[in-house]
Parts: C-alpha cells; structure tokens; sequence
C-alpha cells in the first residue's frame, strides 16, 4: 500500500470542519435568527411577544412623516458622497504608488496600510482633537481674533473622518488593479496624438474599472455600516440608519431594530447590484 | 508636463499628510500638559500618561483587550489555518462556496453581525452576562484573516514539496510538520498577527457583546469621548499605537513582512 493510497482516503474534510462549524454556529444561525426576530412583535418590557407580523417592516417603510424612509436616504447619500470622496482622492495616490520608482515606495505602501493598524477610535478621536469646538482648528482661529468654523457635530465632520477611516479600502484595490495595466499602452496613446485627459478617460480609467469596482463597492458597504465615527464626530445630532439601530436595541425595541438593519442591508446590496451592472455597461462603452 | 508632475506631486503628498494627519496629532495631544491642544502646545508632560497607568478602569479595560485579542488570534489561527490548508490544496467541488463562507464574518458588516449575535445569545440563553459571549465574537471576525494570510502563503508554496517528502516515506503527518508547516509558518504568524490587532482594535462586536460591568480599552475610550473630553484618553490611545506598532516590528524581526497581504 503506497503513502498515496492512503492519502486519498484520508477524510480531508476534517480539516475544514472547525471553520464550517464556527461560521455555522456564530454567523448563519444568527443571522437566520435576525431574520425571524425582524417579524417578532415588539414589547418594550420582553424581547418580543408571542406571534408573527409585518408590522416592523410596515412600519419602518410607511410611517406617516417618513421618518425611516429619509433616514434610510441620508444614510445611502452620505455613503455616496463618501465613496466618491475616496475614489476622487485615491485615484491620484494608487496611481503613484502604482508607478513610481521610488526606493521610497515600500514606506509610502507601509503609510497607506497603518491608518487599518489603528483603531477607527483612535482615528476618530485624533479629528476630535482637530475639529472640536474648542479643538486645534478653531483655537488656532480664535487665537487670530477670526470666528469658530462649525466643522464637527454635523455631517461635515462625519464625512471627513469616514473619508479618512475608508481611504486606504480605496487606495488598495485601485493600487492593484493600476499595477496590472501595461505603461506601454498609455505612452501609445499619447504617441498617436491623444491629450492627457483623453488617455486618462479612454485608456487607463476604464482598464482600472475593475479595481474601481471592487473599492468603491468595499467603501459603499462600509460607509453604510459605520458606527463608531458618525456616533463620536456626530455626537447625537447626525444620525444614520446604524446609530439609530442601536438606539433601538437600547430601548430594547429588538424586532423593529432588526427590521431595520435588515431594510439597510438589502437595500444596501441592492444599490451595490445596480452599481456592479452599470459600471460593467460603462467599462464596455468606455473600452 | 512638468506641471502636471507637480499637482500629481503635491496632491499625493497632501493625501499622506491627510492619512498621517489624526494619528499624529493623537500622539501629540498624549504629551501636551494642557487639556486642549493649541497651537503652539502647553508644552511637554506626561501627567496623562500617570493618569492612565493610575486608573484602574484602564487597567482592568487594557488587561481584558491583551486577553481577549490573544484568546482570539490563537483560537483563529487553529481554525483558520487547516481551513486555509484544505481551501487550497484539497477542496474540490465546494471550493468556492467554502472560501466564501469562511470569509463571510469580513463580508458581512460587522454591526449586523454584532446584533444578530446580540439576539442569538439571548435566545439560547447565554445572553451578555459572562463574556464567553464576546470571546466568541471576536473568534468569528478573525478567522477570515488567519485564512487569507495563511491561503496565500500556502499559494506561493509548490506542493511538489510535500509530495517530495511523501514520495521518501514520510507519513502525511510527519510531511505536514516537517515540511509544510515550516514553510508556511510566515503566513501562520502573520495572521495570528493580524488576528489579534483586528480583536484588539474591535469596537462594534464588544460595543454590543461585551458583559455588564467589564470593557475593552477601545470601548473605553469610545465611552470617554462619548461624554467628556479628556487627554488621558490620547495617552490610552498612544499606549494602544505603540502595542500595535510593537507587534508588528516584532513579527518584522523574526519572520519578516513580506508575505503580509491584505
């Protein structure tokens, strides 16, 4: 009996066995579990009373001021301003870094990476620090004899910490994607006569389209789960469909908490779908 | 031409001060003797720091996240590591469906997955009263790291290596230890590293699972901010910058970076 033979009939599954069962217990049972919780009646002295309804979802989608509704849009439109944001601001630097031949390259990757090293408290504490109202910015303003800047405890703020937490999801895909393209086809557009612009839009723009894809997808979905930063630079007047979710889950309103994350969540992969098939129509008519 | 080198230039540099920006300024506030940066600063102190060392909160917070992050990346690794092992070189019909799953805890956003685990121990009973809750939180939220770095560096290796080794009589056992293992083992530690800053830094899985009555020292500080502003904070902060900074030379020094991947 040769070593191979028993190989093969060693039972290999076994190896991924600790895995599936992990992710089984701790994610697909609870998630079920959200699920069912999301048609729960809600109580606000037990986690949910006995019985089944659409109420929560009834609720959320047609209460008479739109309350959910607008929350819902604010949220996706501040994920969109984000995610716009980062690509528009990484393009430039995956591009570099991409490219350049720089023995400083290594470092400048490692600079892109340790923001992902901190914490996003620390990271959202460090613009506290900056855009407080009594912060650096507006000491140092005052200390000019020139009026404080509202830069934080609005969406402002928010968005330029999340931009900040988010940047290096977007640099990294776009990084790899830039990396893939050929230079030569970039000089031989320019040979024939095409300006910058027009090189940029019709040659490396749609060629880098799939790390564009994967980045602004990453960030999008990130952006609509942030927690954390809206509710420290937000401090309770910006609020999103997540910082109200677990307002909720304090007043112990479970099932229609978990209704909501859910309508996020779909909706969230919804617009993402969309993004993925018009994005792939734009990469086709741009090539 | 030159111009347009220039504004590439400039506008990336301006991007990793922008990247460099909050973290430094963290690390500063931690030695300003004054309450609230200025500019110029109060000057240097480290009477932030004594605060920090000073308070037992802290302690108990930084005692449980150094725990809990060690706990996590050792019980990752154990999981993460044969599922890598099995991804690569021996999964067949399911291959996709089993990366995916396995990366599920990263693709999911953690919030949900925190709430939906919220839920799931109160139904079954263990609810936040002890913290094998949170333990197993953050087991779930680091397998997928261990099981990147490791499938990676499993990718690099040819298999033609251990079959080598099989093919002179070593047992599969015995050519797993003696060959594989060593081989890979950058990846192992790289993603036990991994594993334990992404625990370590975890706030929305201990946001929602952490027991009454005990917190990590992210969330400690996030309910510091929450309320009040105080620079012992940026010292708790700076503390937990250099723990991070300290694990990764270290891993640097002995296994090197190199195979580090996102």
């Amino acid at each position: 009996m040769s070593a191979r033979g028993a190989a093969s009939r060693r039972p290999h599954w076994l190896l991924a066995l600790p895995a599936i069962l992990t992710i089984a217990a701790l994610i697909v049972v609870p998630y079920v579990n959200i699920v069912v919780m999301s048609f729960r009646i809600p109580s606000t002295s037990k986690p949910y009373l006995p019985g089944f309804t659409l109420g929560n979802y009834a609720k959320a989608l047609t209460d008479p001021d739109y309350f959910y509704f607008e929350l819902l849009s604010d949220t996706l439109r501040l994920a969109l301003t984000i995610t716009i944001l980062c690509l528009v601001i990484a393009y430039p630097v995956a591009f570099h870094l991409a490219r350049t031949p720089s023995r400083w390259r290594g470092v400048l990757y490692a600079l892109v990476l340790s923001p992902l090293l901190v914490g996003v408290v620390i990271r959202s504490f460090g613009w506290i620090i900056l855009l407080a109202n009594n912060g650096l910015i507006n000491q140092t303003l005052k200390s000019w004899g020139m009026p404080a800047l509202a830069l934080m405890y609005n969406e402002f703020g928010v968005v330029l910490a999340l931009v900040h937490v988010f940047l290096p999801f977007m640099i990294l895909p776009l990084m790899g994607a830039i990396q893939g393209i050929d230079p030569r086809l970039e000089e031989a557009a320019r040979s024939l006569g095409a300006s910058r612009g027009k090189v940029f839009w019709r040659v490396l723009f749609p060629l880098s389209m799939p790390g564009v894809q994967s980045g602004c997808i990453l960030v999008f979905i990130l952006s609509c789960g942030a927690y954390v930063t809206p509710a420290l630079l937000g401090a309770g007047r910006v609020h999103t469909m997540t910082t109200e979710v677990i307002t909720l889950l304090d007043q112990f309103l479970w099932p229609f908490g978990a209704a909501l994350a859910l309508i996020l969540s779909i909706v969230g992969l919804i617009v993402v779908a969309v993004y993925a098939r018009l994005s792939g129509r734009i990469m086709r008519g741009l090539a | 031409m030159k111009g347009g080198r220039f504004l590439l230039g400039a506008a990336v540099a301006s991007v990793y001060v922008f990247l460099m920006l909050p973290i430094a300024i963290v690390v500063i506030a931690s030695f300003n003797s004054g309450k609230y940066l200025k500019f110029p600063p109060d000057g240097f102190s480290l009477r932030w720091y004594a605060n920090f060392f000073g308070s037992q909160p802290f302690m108990d917070a930084m005692q449980l996240s150094l725990v809990l992050a060690a706990v996590s990346a050792a019980a990752a690794t154990l999981i993460g590591t044969p599922a890598a092992i099995y991804y690569v070189r021996h999964a067949k019909r399911w291959r996709e469906v089993f990366r995916m799953v396995t990366l599920a805890p990263l693709l999911l956003p953690e919030i949900l997955t925190a709430i939906a685990l919220l839920f799931f121990y109160y139904q079954i009973g263990i609810g936040t009263r002890s913290s094998v809750g949170l333990y197993l939180g953050h087991i779930v939220i680091c397998v997928p790291f261990v099981f990147l770095q490791v499938s990676s560096a499993l990718y690099n290796l040819s298999p033609s290596l251990e079959e080598a080794a099989r093919s002179l009589g070593a047992s599969p056992l015995i050519s797993f230890r003696r060959v594989t293992l060593p081989l890979i083992k950058p990846g192992v530690i790289n993603g036990a590293l991994f594993a334990f800053i992404i625990s370590f830094d975890n706030v929305s899985i201990s946001l929602l699972l952490k027991g009454i009555g005990t917190t990590t020292l992210p969330m400690q500080v996030f309910d510091y901010l929450r309320w009040d502003f105080d620079p012992t904070t940026a010292a708790a902060s700076t503390v937990s910058i250099v723990m991070t900074l300290g694990a990764v030379l270290l891993v640097d020094r002995f296994v090197g970076l190199r195979a580090m991947r996102y």
